[in-house]
């Protein structure tokens, strides 16, 4: 078949601070098929601009991996979770 | 006795009911080993003056789990006599005293196990996409742990 031509709607998820400033736990975006870390949060922080104050203290985690925001390029398939990782404090 | 009836087990739990020792240490018990090995986190009542009410934890389940599954395939790598691994973690609201986290660890001897368990907690506070929330009389703070490489370290 051929190479599905539009941007994916992937699943993204919000934890601790990050959901408290963006106001919800999940929600879909659709967003660039290609994109680096830092990127793709300049998107999210486009709808949700309250999360910028914890750009410097998060992580994403993509398909359950963690990813420094920065220059790695990230290709997304539909229905790929990505979620916001602030500081963890478990155990 | 027939030792392929007792393969290694990872027992892994992330549950809002109280954590209980006795259930923990039972699971890795084994009729091979002599040492079984425990770590109890438990919630302080104050941090710097301020007097602590409760703690509410928050995780990003599935990952935890897996990044749990991560941390006891590197224990066995490290010490392969190690025979069970538990690690229950609370979820929600946990009162003053009562365990966030319990690890148990059973080995033949006792040297690997404990230091499986030592490892276990400090790559959990390190790794695991787990949260914590420490309620105070006026305010509340979410947590960080210092193990965590891409918190703030001015805090």
């Amino acid at each position: 078949g051929g190479e599905r031509l539009c941007p994916p709607q992937v699943s993204v998820l919000y934890f601790a601070r990050s959901a408290e400033l963006a106001g919800l736990r999940r929600e879909t975006l659709r967003v660039p098929r290609q994109v680096t870390a830092l990127q793709l949060w300049e998107e999210i922080v486009s709808v949700h601009p309250r999360l910028a104050v914890i750009r410097d203290q998060v992580v994403f985690a993509v398909r359950q991996e963690y990813v420094l925001l920065g220059d790695q390029l990230l290709v997304l398939q539909p229905g790929d979770e990505v979620a916001i990782i602030p500081p963890i404090s478990g155990g | 006795m027939d030792e392929s009836e007792d393969v290694p087990k990872d027992f892994i739990k992330l549950k809002s009911e109280k954590l209980s020792v006795a259930e923990v240490s039972e699971l890795v018990s084994s009729p091979y080993c002599g040492a079984v090995s425990l770590f109890i986190g438990t919630t302080r009542n104050n941090f710097e003056g301020k007097k602590v009410i409760h703690l509410e934890y928050e995780a990003y389940t599935s990952m935890a789990e897996t990044e749990i599954k991560k941390i006891c395939r590197d224990v066995r790598q490290k010490w392969p006599s190690v025979k069970h691994i538990a690690v229950h973690h609370r979820l929600g609201v946990v009162p003053i005293t009562e365990a966030s986290v319990i690890i148990a660890v059973s080995s033949p001897h006792r040297a690997e196990s404990l230091e499986a368990v030592t490892y276990c907690i400090n790559t959990l506070k390190a790794s695991v996409p787990i949260w914590k929330k420490e309620m105070y009389e006026d305010e509340y703070s979410w947590k960080e742990n210092k193990e965590c490489f891409w918190a703030n370290s001015e805090k």
